[in-house]
Parts: C-alpha cells; structure tokens; sequence
C-alpha cells in the first residue's frame, strides 16, 4: 500500500506559488517522509529549483476564477486529484499548509476512505473565521483532504466535478454567497451530497490556520513568526496553514 | 495609575493568553492516535475508560472519534499508548507553559 502526498500549485500574474511550494516539499520531506507528487503546469514547473525525488505532473490549468479582489486563482484541478493520485492512500494538501510535524501521518493508517477538517483554530486568537451566514451547510476545509482509493471516495471526487460544472446552481442550492469557486464549499457540498444530506466523519482536531491578516516575518526550521496587529508572535512545531501569501518573500 | 503600564500589562496578558490557547491546540493535536485503522484522542476520558474496562473485561467495545465501533483486543496495550501518548503531549505543553511563567 503506497502512501504519499499531492500537492496542486501553478503560478499567477500575482503570486509565486512555485516558492511557497519548495517550502512546503522541504517541510514534507523532513517530518512526513513521504513522497510527493506536483501537479503543475510547463511554465511553473520550469521555475522550480531542484527537489530531490519528486514526481511531476504536468497540466494545463483551467483558467477563469478569480479572488473577491479580482485576482487569478487558479483552483479548479483539484477535483481531479483522485485521478491525479498515483497512491493507494493519498494526503492532498494546498501548498501553503506547513508540515511542522508528522501528525498528519496519524491519519493515513485508518480504515476511513475520505477525511477532511471541519474545525479551524485561529492562531491569531482573533477568530475571524466564522462562516456560520455564509451558506445554510457549515463548511468544511479542503486544506488538507485524506482520501483512498475506494468507490466511496471517487464518488465524492466525481461530485466535486459536477458541482464545478453547475456552481451556481449549488452556490443558490445551499445559499453559499461567495460568488468566485472555492474548493472548500464544492468539497463541502459534494460530500453532503454523497452522504446523503448528512455531514458525517471529519478529521478530529482543527486546522491550525494564521489568517491573511497576519504578516509572516520569519519561517525557520521550526516554526513561522508573524506579526498581527502591534504584537510580534511565534508558532513552534505546530502545523500551520498559511493564508498570507506574502510567504515566498520571507 | 499609568497607563503605558497598564496597556503593557493588558498587551502581555493577551499575548500569553493567545500563545496557551494555541499550546493547548498543539497538544490536543498531538493527542490524537491510530488504533486498530481507528482514531482515538488520547485524553483523559479515553485513558479512564481503557482503563475501567479493562479491570473488567479481557476485550471490549469502544467508539472512536468519528463514533466507529472498535475492538479492543489487547487492553494493556492499548491503554500504554494512549497514556503515552498523553504524557507526550502534556510534557511538551509543560515546557511551553513554562516560559509564560518567565514573561
């Protein structure tokens, strides 16, 4: 049975994902062990610095979501990542989410075939995640997803297809008011969907989360500095899913 | 009463606050083991109940954190991880708390 990890990453006009990702692979390489699939399109690729054993994939992404603030985001492959996935069990993560420990390894000798976070935890205590009026379903987070190679979990990729084909429909179908496409809430909907109507089997613990508000001064070996607001503050040896995408300058 | 003092006294007990809270987290992530293709919070509530049915029964039944049923075969071994565990977690989240003490 193999294991391993898939990471999605392609460049915009505004942000350098190819660097937040060789941080992300260094961090893989050291605390999970595991090998790592990049997908990723010819020009991104092309920018990568050397990595050691890694498989690529080359792609090309679809084109066309935006941030709120008009901006790229290129989103829209990672409802094929069951596909894309050349392992039995497989940690699909966004490159922005830092493995500063090997906890996440927990999570890949279990029977369930599909897990993904329905808790965040707000490092900067600020709790500026709550997403409660946002749709009528409470979201899930499609920052790290465990699945496995099962019919249960290629229903689920299979629906988060669909949902990309038709979403508006289910952005009015479940009153989501975020008009851009955003893996967590197609994520969301389709594993509402499969489970019929009923969320059910989540990843226990939250995903520890610094908010784009945070400004990232330093990531070192061990853990990230960040400044909110007029204090200075450090995170050590925890997981942390980086928003800001100021990163690859840091 | 001064002021600057206060809004530091107030700014580092915020700070402190904080920086438990996400100790606390890290900690309760850390808890969190594989058993049998199961998962299991490795608290103090799991650790009880291991414990008390395993002075009563060579195998028995527990949920797991999605609420699977799950066998236990070997009590004394699974309680060994369990409270492994949670010293784990709990030592570390000592030595953190530590250094609020020092602020």
């Amino acid at each position: 049975m193999s294991t391993g990890v898939l990471l999605y990453c392609s460049n915009t006009p505004t942000y350098e994902y190819h660097k937040i990702t060789e941080r992300c692979v260094d961090l893989i390489k050291k605390h999970l062990k595991l090998e790592v699939t990049i997908v990723t399109n010819l020009q991104t690729f092309k920018k990568f610095k050397p990595l050691g054993m890694i498989n690529y994939k080359l792609i090309d992404p679809e084109l066309g979501n935006k941030r709120a603030n008009g901006e790229q985001w290129n989103q829209l492959e990672r409802c094929f990542a069951y596909d894309h996935s050349p392992y039995d069990t497989t940690i699909l993560m966004d490159c922005d989410y830092m493995c500063y420990t090997d906890n996440l390894l927990t999570y890949t000798n279990i029977d369930d075939d599909f897990l993904l976070h329905d808790k965040i935890h707000d490092l900067t205590g600020k709790g500026v995640y709550d997403f409660r009026n946002n749709s009528i379903i409470p979201m899930l987070w499609a920052t790290v997803i465990i699945f496995k190679k099962t019919e249960r979990a290629k229903r689920i990729f299979d629906m988060v297809k669909h949902i990309k084909n038709f979403y508006q429909h289910y952005c009015n179908l479940y009153r989501v008011d975020f008009p851009n496409f955003r893996n967590d809430y197609a994520f969301t909907m389709a594993v509402n969907q499969v489970n019929g109507h009923i969320q059910q089997k989540f990843l226990p613990g939250k995903l520890p989360t610094l908010p784009d508000l945070a400004k990232i001064l330093q990531i070192n070996d061990t853990g990230v500095v960040y400044q909110y607001e007029d204090r200075i503050a450090e995170i050590q040896d925890q997981d942390v899913h980086l928003i800001s995408k100021e990163l690859p300058h840091v | 009463m001064n002021l600057g003092e206060l809004k530091k006294q107030a700014d580092l007990s915020y700070d402190i606050t904080v920086a438990k809270k996400n100790a606390l987290e890290r900690a309760k992530s850390r808890q969190i083991i594989a058993y049998n293709e199961h998962l299991f919070h490795a608290d103090e509530q799991t650790i009880c109940l291991a414990k008390t049915l395993s002075e009563h029964r060579d195998k028995f039944f527990v949920l797991d954190c999605n609420e699977n049923p799950c066998e236990i075969t070997d009590p004394a071994d699974f309680l060994h991880k369990l409270i492994e565990r949670n010293q784990e977690s709990l030592n570390a989240y000592s030595q953190i708390h530590e250094t609020f003490k020092r602020r």
